[in-house]
């Protein structure tokens, strides 16, 4: 099922106003993906089902399903939006950054600045990318690797700032760093650290991860 | 933690010994579903039919299915670290090398298990696990192993005095947990995983090598 999105579908049809059919059809697809959001957080992936969510959203189960094709579905859709507004939260911040380690600091913290207040939903979502099923969508959706994009970016300009050395073998090196600012998360999720002490420990972290490309 | 308590002396009682038999099937029993249907696939109930007690049994034993996979992860855990324990103290090279070695070891043992080890690793995040579960990141073992690694580098003087010890032992073991991320998404082998590790270790062991 291919979805339309309220912008795509002003973009598709830019001079007529969308039918009410149009427009009664968004408005169940967000009810849904605002209850399916809630679900989630609460009861994990597993844990929710297509009928609760359906019930949470006061409709029925046939009707989220005309709209979506299963809970996977449901899940991409909602993982999709929110790594999209992260993405670019996560490149404004970067652009403040001082040099290559306080800009991939700021990375690091608009990301657990984002995921403050969702972090059961964060909880589901590691849970699923371990997966064999759901790992490959998760990772494999084009937003997911805009994040690794993100680190290499900052590395490149590191390197032809001359900040970095050539030999930074920039790949593993933005493979590492997303790693390490997922790897944080536990933290976050269940000793329920702080901002302030998620600072600290990913600025220690960069620098480590850093250190071997700054000579040369 | 239940399963170190051994009785001490004397004939056991016998309802402790029959619940500890009750244990050790059930745990070998969930040790071979979930190898073959993985952990998602695996339902109490199966493994009580597969291991011949009933469901009940298998409740009033371990709080959840988290729980076992705890308990099975411990149980094969054992013969691991027997060989790093015997490993360990003759090699040879610098504190990167050592680490090396001793990621192969742990590599190699897990391939034949992978999806039980990714499940280990998702049971982290896991709704149902009570705080007795031990998944991935909350076993002891392999961060003690690392971390005497890199005192002993650090008296050999290639591990810097004043670098956080739990900080780079908590790089290592997300790099190894990230590492299998591979076998998901390009189906690595054990080769492919200790090649990928190596290079993780290598540019770990730049950040904690003391300053020329």
């Amino acid at each position: 099922m291919k979805h339309i999105s309220p912008t795509q579908v002003a973009v598709d049809t830019p001079t007529r106003a969308p039918t009410r059919r149009a427009l009664a059809k968004q408005q169940t697809r967000l009810k849904v993906l605002a209850a399916a959001r809630r679900l989630f957080s609460e009861q994990g992936y597993e844990g929710a089902t297509i009928r609760d969510i359906a019930a949470a959203a006061g409709m029925s189960t046939g009707a989220v399903f005309a709209n979506f094709t299963d809970k996977s579905d449901l899940f991409r859709e909602i993982m999709q939006d929110d790594m999209e507004a992260l993405t670019a939260a996560m490149r404004d911040a970067a652009a403040r950054g001082r040099n290559v380690e306080d800009a991939v600091l700021k990375i690091f913290m608009a990301g657990y600045t984002f995921y403050k207040t969702r972090l059961q939903l964060a909880r589901a979502a590691f849970s699923v990318s371990w997966d064999k099923d759901g790992g490959p969508t998760l990772r494999g959706m084009s937003s997911s690797a805009a994040f690794q994009d993100l680190f290499t970016e900052q590395l490149t300009a590191g390197v032809e700032r001359g900040e970095l050395s050539q030999e930074a073998e920039v790949k593993l090196r933005s493979q590492m760093l997303f790693d390490t600012y997922l790897s944080n998360f536990p933290q976050a999720i269940f000793e329920g650290w702080s901002l302030d002490a998620l600072q600290a420990r990913a600025r220690d972290q960069i620098r480590i991860l850093l250190a071997g490309a700054r000579r040369g | 933690m239940n399963a170190d308590i051994a009785p001490l002396s004397g004939p056991v009682p016998p309802r402790q010994s029959q619940k500890e038999a009750t244990r050790q099937r059930v745990v070998a029993a969930a040790h071979e579903l979930f190898d073959t249907h993985g952990y998602q696939g695996t339902t109490i109930r199966e493994i009580a039919r597969h291991a011949g007690v009933s469901v009940g049994s298998v409740f009033t034993t371990f709080a959840s299915k988290g729980e076992i996979l705890s308990e099975v992860m411990q149980a094969r855990l054992e013969p691991l670290y027997a060989e790093i324990d015997r490993v360990m103290p003759h090699l040879r090279g610098c504190t990167a090398d050592r680490l090396r070695t001793m990621f192969a070891v742990h590599f190699e043992f897990e391939a034949r298990h992978v999806r039980l080890f990714m499940s280990h690793i998702a049971a982290a995040y896991d709704w149902t696990l009570p705080p007795a579960a031990r998944p991935y990141g909350r076993t002891p073992r392999l961060q003690e192993v690392i971390r005497d690694t890199l005192i002993k580098g650090r008296t050999e003087g290639d591990v810097r005095q004043d670098v956080d010890l739990q900080e780079i032992v908590d790089l290592l073991m997300s790099a190894y947990a990230w590492t299998y991320r591979l076998v998901i998404t390009q189906e690595a082998d054990a080769r492919l995983l200790i090649g990928v590790m190596d290079r993780q270790i290598g540019l770990i062991a730049d950040g904690f090598a003391p300053k020329p």
